[in-house]
């Protein structure tokens, strides 16, 4: 029997109600409107028959952060229970009219960037705005101090197809850069791109959209399926040939990998072609590593800097590359966060009336490091790094930008203020 | 630099119950690299969060342990495929002291011996053997006579004080129950030892506690609490609620999630990184590569494909069937789920349980294990080793029904910490 592919809510079968991810869990124990992991998930998962209504509306304040699914001891899949629980809540019309537009926005990270990113500076103005951004909160129920980040002046892949191609190139990948990449982060597509080519790999970016997870996380699945579908047809002969697909973005990568496929049932064989040759980057560069081909030619960055692992990215069960790959630059100092989440969790901690649970749960996070006095935080999500510097003030950057740097690449945004400064 | 692939790890280990993380322990602090790879998180979070050595002896006897030292050198006699006597009782007592100074550096001393047993509450008021327990537990002592109050709360559907006054009393001792309906607790919608426990760390809290406690305190000479007096610094809580009650305070273990087994578990993974090593959770190990005599990696389920972790050496510590060590089919076969090791397990179906449910000499599936050697490496029917890197450790060994006996945490902590430290 294949264990690992069974439906979700099947899963509900294994628990053995031993309680141990409502211990685990962020979110239950900084708010009442979640009962925890165990009651939302394997036990109101008993009432909910298939073409039935669901019991609970709380399971909306599951964040989706999978702290439980990694603490349980007999399998249950326990975030993906409520995710599917969420979506026939939504495809039910259980939702107010006023909720689902808000989610939609929140969740067209793509469409957002369609829109703002080529008016930037006005539309940064406008978002910054605080009577625009009180209206948003009173109006759409999208919170007043939540961070929304600002629109980049250029998008990434207007870069990426301007440049000279470096030549010589032996082997090849594919880059899926992200929403946060192309509209708002373009730096660290510019990193990553020469990371890869510093490895000699020709760089290729397909056509792409939007992986789906915010809209995966609102319970909008049918749009999340075409937004699927779309990155399948686009990237499902790079996998045939053999040519990794590589992200930035540990949601995007996750999401491709398993989310989509698993909460969707969307296990056509392009989809699973697709997931089994996604990789996340840090994973995809200890590959190479331990293939022997990783180029070793770091210089050295003498900082002491704070990481934090996105639930996101513990969720692909891989330890921590991230960390393993940052320890071979000579004389980096990594100081390893213990929190589980920062509590933003994509679309979640934008919401009005979810912001201050997202607060709340980044507590442990912030604390941490505020007392590493790191001058940026590493996190390799997107969202995860507006929510820390939201919590903390300081400026947060992907680890990519770290290992161009040590291929001698100049620092971009944070990372160079704070090499100005040392 | 220089280094064009990455060094293997020293060490796999693979579950995260008490003799997984104590074996990781051991391994990290002589300097190996080591990761503890985990499904979820396990045993720890269910027992008692005290170290049970020996509590009956022979199995089933209605009697308590009162000096683990001389029943354990009987059951070793009587029993030579017992863990106990293949590791020795020397490693035995080495183990106990060790983990006892971890714990007392940890800032959350274990008191005991092997020269007694305690004879501790448990949540239904019954007398629980035990050879190791935190000293937050210890003035439940049931050898004393002064009496008791048992504390419980309106919220807290998990412990029921009244209920274990009752049999406490039917054992011939004085105990009394009371039940607080505090304010604070009544605003929630949800109260669970974990929020309960996350509760107890702050003062007002325990403000609000003392002062609807303390007037009814009548004549008790020593106040229970179910074990929820919290999860970072337990003994500064304890210490604290003694303080202002102006009595001796003591904690009941009851139904999982256990508080008390979770300040173990996260001293044990503070002692592991502390020493180097890696705790992952959330990776279940699936199968193994080999070259026939040694296992050359772990395949651990991830996200679209298995993950490989490679080793020198590996430490199977995966528990029985609960743990997910093993799994019984149809066909009435117990199978060891990573490796496919044989098994010393009842034959046949229709010999895994006794005719009684609660049958005070346990079932015989439950004796089924691991054969191991003399270093814990698994062997089969014929006493060969199986792999020569890979070792086992807890209660996925043969040799007794831990549960009954009551000594799950002692095999655990005993075999765990002799492989780390000889692994």
């Amino acid at each position: 029997m294949d264990f690992l592919h069974q439906p979700v809510e099947l899963t509900l079968d294994q628990c053995i109600k031993c309680n141990i991810c409502v211990t685990k869990c962020p979110v239950s124990p900084v708010t009442d409107l979640f009962p925890g992991p165990k009651y939302e998930g394997p036990q109101a998962g008993r009432f909910r028959q298939p073409d039935g209504f669901s019991p609970d509306k709380s399971v909306d304040y599951c964040s989706g952060c999978r702290v439980c699914n990694m603490a349980c001891p007999t399998g249950v899949r326990i975030a993906e229970i409520n995710a599917r629980a969420r979506a026939r809540m939504v495809s039910q019309g259980k939702f107010p009219w006023r909720i689902r537009l808000r989610n939609n926005l929140l969740a067209r990270s793509e469409l957002l960037g369609k829109v703002g990113q080529p008016i930037a500076p006005l539309a940064n103005l406008v978002l910054a705005n605080k009577a625009i951004r009180w209206g948003m909160d009173v109006v759409l129920g999208i919170h007043r101090k939540a961070p929304l980040p600002a629109f980049s002046g250029r998008r990434f892949t207007r870069w990426f197809h301007r440049r000279e191609r470096p030549e010589h190139r032996t082997r090849q990948v594919v880059y899926f850069h992200g929403c946060a990449t192309e509209y708002y982060e373009p730096r660290i597509g510019r990193a990553a791109v020469q990371v890869l080519e510093a490895n000699g790999f020709e760089v290729i970016i397909p056509s792409q959209n939007c992986c789906g997870l915010p809209l995966l996380s609102n319970g909008e699945f049918p749009a999340a399926r075409r937004y699927h579908a779309n990155n399948v047809r686009h990237m499902v002969e790079y996998a045939r040939r053999g040519i990794p697909i590589v992200g930035t973005s540990t949601s995007c990568t996750l999401t491709i990998k398993e989310e989509a496929p698993e909460l969707l049932d969307f296990y056509s064989e392009d989809a699973r072609l697709v997931a089994r040759g996604t990789f996340d980057m840090n994973e995809f560069l200890l590959e190479l590593w331990e293939a022997g081909t990783l180029n070793m030619d770091f210089q050295a960055l003498p900082l002491t800097l704070a990481y934090h692992a996105p639930c996101q990215y513990r969720a692909h069960r891989l330890g921590r590359p991230a960390v393993d790959i940052l320890g071979l630059i000579p004389d980096l100092n990594i100081l390893e966060s213990k929190a589980d989440c920062c509590g933003i969790a994509g679309t979640y901690g934008y919401k009005t009336e979810k912001y201050q649970i997202g607060m709340d749960v980044g507590i442990p996070l912030f604390d941490f490091a505020r007392q590493a006095s790191s001058p940026v935080v590493i996190c390799d999500s997107e969202t995860c790094r507006w929510q820390i510097t939201h919590g903390t003030g300081i400026p947060s950057i992907h680890p990519i930008e770290l290992l161009a740097m040590a291929y001698g690449v100049p620092p971009e945004g944070a990372l160079a203020e704070v090499m100005k400064i040392s | 630099p220089g280094v064009r692939t990455p060094p293997v790890t020293d060490v796999l280990v693979i579950g995260a119950g008490l003799a997984g993380l104590v074996a990781g322990w051991q391994a990290a602090e002589r300097g190996l690299s080591t990761i503890v790879l985990a499904k979820g998180w396990g045993a720890t979070h269910w027992h008692a969060g005290c170290i049970d050595v020996l509590g009956y002896d022979p199995a089933g006897s209605e009697t308590p342990v009162e000096s683990p030292t001389e029943a354990v050198a009987k059951r070793v006699r009587d029993n030579p495929d017992h863990p106990y006597a293949i590791i020795g009782l020397e490693a035995l007592a080495e183990s106990l002291e060790a983990f006892k100074a971890l714990c007392a550096r940890s800032g959350y001393p274990l008191q005991g011996s092997l020269e007694r047993n305690w004879l501790l509450p448990s949540a239904l008021g019954t007398a629980r053997p035990t050879c190791l327990a935190p000293e937050t537990m210890i003035a439940g002592d049931l050898r004393r006579r002064d009496p008791m109050l048992l504390v419980g709360f309106e919220q807290l559907p998990d412990f029921f004080p009244g209920l274990a006054a009752e049999n406490l009393v039917s054992l011939g001792l004085l105990a009394n129950a009371i039940t607080l309906d505090l304010p604070s607790l009544r605003a929630r919608r949800f109260v669970y030892p974990s929020i309960l426990a996350q509760l107890f760390e702050s003062q007002a809290f325990r403000e609000e506690v003392v002062a609807a406690l303390k007037p009814r305190l009548g004549e008790s000479g020593r106040v229970g609490f179910p074990a929820v007096l919290g999860v970072h610094d337990a003994l500064g809580v304890k210490n604290d609620l003694q303080d202002r009650l102006g009595i001796e305070v003591f904690e009941i273990p009851g139904l999982p999630p256990s508080i008390p087994g979770i300040r173990l578990h996260n001293l044990l993974v503070a002692a592991i990184e502390q020493a180097g090593g890696r705790v992952y959770n959330g990776m279940q190990a699936l199968s193994a590569e080999t070259d026939g005599s040694r296992i050359l990696s772990v395949l651990s389920e991830a996200a679209a494909r298995q993950k490989s972790n490679r080793a020198g050496k590996f430490v199977l510590a995966t528990g029985g069937v609960l743990g997910g060590g093993f799994i019984g089919n149809p066909q009435g076969e117990l199978l060891e789920t990573i490796f496919g090791l044989p098994l010393a397990a009842p034959d046949g179906r229709d010999r895994w349980f006794s005719q009684e449910f609660l049958d005070p000499q346990g079932h015989p599936l439950f004796r089924s294990g691991l054969r191991v050697d003399a270093n814990l490496k698994p062997v089969d029917e014929s006493a060969q080793v199986l792999h020569e890197n890979l070792f086992s450790a807890g209660t996925c060994l043969s040799g007794a029904d831990y549960l009954v006996e009551r000594s799950f945490e002692g095999v655990a902590l005993a075999t765990g910490f002799t492989v780390g430290k000889n692994v």
